[in-house]
């Protein structure tokens, strides 16, 4: 993937996620599109570019939030990490793999980004249980998305 | 692989403490513009997002514009053709209206009754031989019945009719070859016969040798004619034929009052009373052909009106059966 396609998508998921988080959401739930596709770019290309993409995904997470900035980024940032190192261990490719990451990425976001909040803003950042709860499902309903758009982006 | 591992550590390293730096010194000096140069790089996804999706937002109701704009044009269209198709026939009633009250200042000839026809038919390859109009026997339309036309609100001799249908009739036009009839010059009072020539003009035979004539004569029918009543503007002299020193008579040629090819309709004389018969006729031609219908009253000439100049006729050189038809 060249760097064209990469601003390309990396501009067109900031944008996706605000206008989904801003205008979709549904009782304060709207789904985590980058942290979805930061998964499927760290299944793709590997722990590297998932941990860039994840970090500026983050910062612009963080420029929408006023608490924690660089919160989103480390976390997303280690969310791409940990996917990426999941290749050497499991299929990541495959689709039921890339649901049960989702699903549990995203639970460890929420944690993660607590405990950020409670060591460096003093307290414990809750999403609150609805989103806690429907979020994950809410995510891994856009893995076969993202796995098209990274497809769409013939992105290996 | 374990180069990829080593340069995944390395990222991870480098990319926690950067993150760890801005989360724990949002306020030390080398934080405090990195923040505002994150925004300046990232806020224009969320500004023209933002711009995008109020244009966006606003399409519904320009659709909604757009679609009563298409109604709309839809309807004006209607509007314009109905208004359009008034205005034609508008047009046509002004002119019927028109036609009307000119034909409300002519009088016709004692004992007539006026019918108005237009005129369905034009052959182009009969064009001064006849046309054919919208009134038949059903309307009263009787064999020989004269017919004129309104030429600036005079009433001119157009021709006869020769052929009745139910609800047509055929007329023989006065420039027609086979049409002649009796007339006058409005200067000398001197009588002659008109006589068709199959094109634009008629030709006046049988004027005495001795009278003198001038262009510009006004000719009208003769009381005497057999078709047309008395006093009916036919024509102006507009040429005199050389004279022919082996002839007792001479000649000139007449441009008819009345052109065959201006006019939409014209008024059919019938003899009063017809309009009874014309009754009767369409009740019997309901059940028998229409050569058998009962023979119309014949057709006679009013009589010479008390305003009618004095007419002389020519030396017998005119026949005294005018108003044959030559070849029909």
């Amino acid at each position: 993937m060249n760097f064209l396609k990469g601003a390309v998508l990396f501009l067109a998921a900031a944008l996706l996620q605000w206008w989904w988080s801003t205008r979709l959401a549904f009782r304060g739930l709207s789904p985590q599109v980058l942290l979805v596709l930061t998964v499927a770019m760290a299944a793709r290309l590997g722990p590297n570019s998932g941990m860039g993409y994840g970090f500026l995904w983050g910062l612009f997470l963080d420029i929408l939030q006023p608490e924690l900035f660089g919160g989103n980024a480390f976390v997303l940032m280690l969310v791409g990490y940990g996917t990426g190192a999941l290749r050497r261990q499991i299929d990541v490719l495959e689709v039921v793999s890339q649901y049960m990451i989702v699903f549990f990425m995203t639970w460890g976001s929420f944690l993660l980004y607590g405990v950020l909040g409670a060591i460096f803003a003093k307290q414990f950042l809750w999403v609150g249980w609805p989103a806690f709860l429907f979020d994950p499902l809410y995510n891994c309903l856009l893995v076969p998305l993202a796995a098209l758009a990274c497809a769409w982006l013939r992105v290996r | 692989m374990h180069r990829e591992i080593k340069v995944s550590n390395y990222l991870l390293a480098a990319l926690s403490a950067l993150a760890l730096v801005l989360l724990s010194l949002p306020l030390s000096a080398p934080v405090r513009p990195f923040k505002p140069g994150v925004v300046y790089l990232f806020n224009p996804v969320v500004y023209y997002g933002a711009k995008g999706a109020q244009r966006l937002a606003n399409a519904p109701p320009g659709l909604a514009r757009l679609l009563r704009a298409d109604l709309d044009n839809v309807q004006l269209q209607a509007q314009l053709r109905e208004a359009l198709w008034q205005k034609s026939e508008l047009e046509a009633l002004r002119t019927e209206n028109r036609r009307l009250a000119q034909a409300l200042g002519l009088t016709p000839p004692k004992g007539y009754v006026p019918l108005w026809a237009d005129i369905m038919e034009r052959d182009p390859l009969h064009w001064y031989n006849s046309i054919m109009i919208s009134a038949g026997q059903q309307q009263g339309v009787t064999l020989n019945a004269p017919v004129f036309g309104d030429q600036d609100g005079t009433l001119v001799a157009v021709g006869r009719i020769t052929e009745v249908r139910r609800d047509s009739a055929l007329v023989l036009l006065v420039t027609d070859e086979a049409s002649s009839g009796a007339a006058y010059l409005s200067t000398s009072a001197v009588e002659g016969l008109v006589q068709g020539q199959g094109g634009p003009r008629l030709r006046m035979n049988y004027l005495p040798s001795e009278v003198s004539l001038s262009t510009g004569d006004l000719v009208y029918t003769s009381p005497t004619s057999a078709t047309f009543p008395g006093e009916i503007l036919l024509g102006h002299v507009m040429a005199i034929n050389p004279r022919d020193p082996f002839l007792t008579f001479q000649s000139v040629e007449v441009r008819p009052a009345a052109d065959a090819a201006a006019l939409s309709y014209v008024m059919v004389l019938r003899p009063a009373g017809a309009a009874e018969w014309a009754a009767a006729a369409a009740e019997a031609a309901a059940v028998r052909p229409l050569e058998k219908l009962p023979l119309l009253p014949p057709v006679r000439k009013p009589g010479v009106p008390a305003a009618a100049p004095q007419v002389k006729r020519s030396s017998g050189t005119a026949p005294a059966g005018d108003d044959e038809e030559a070849g029909r």
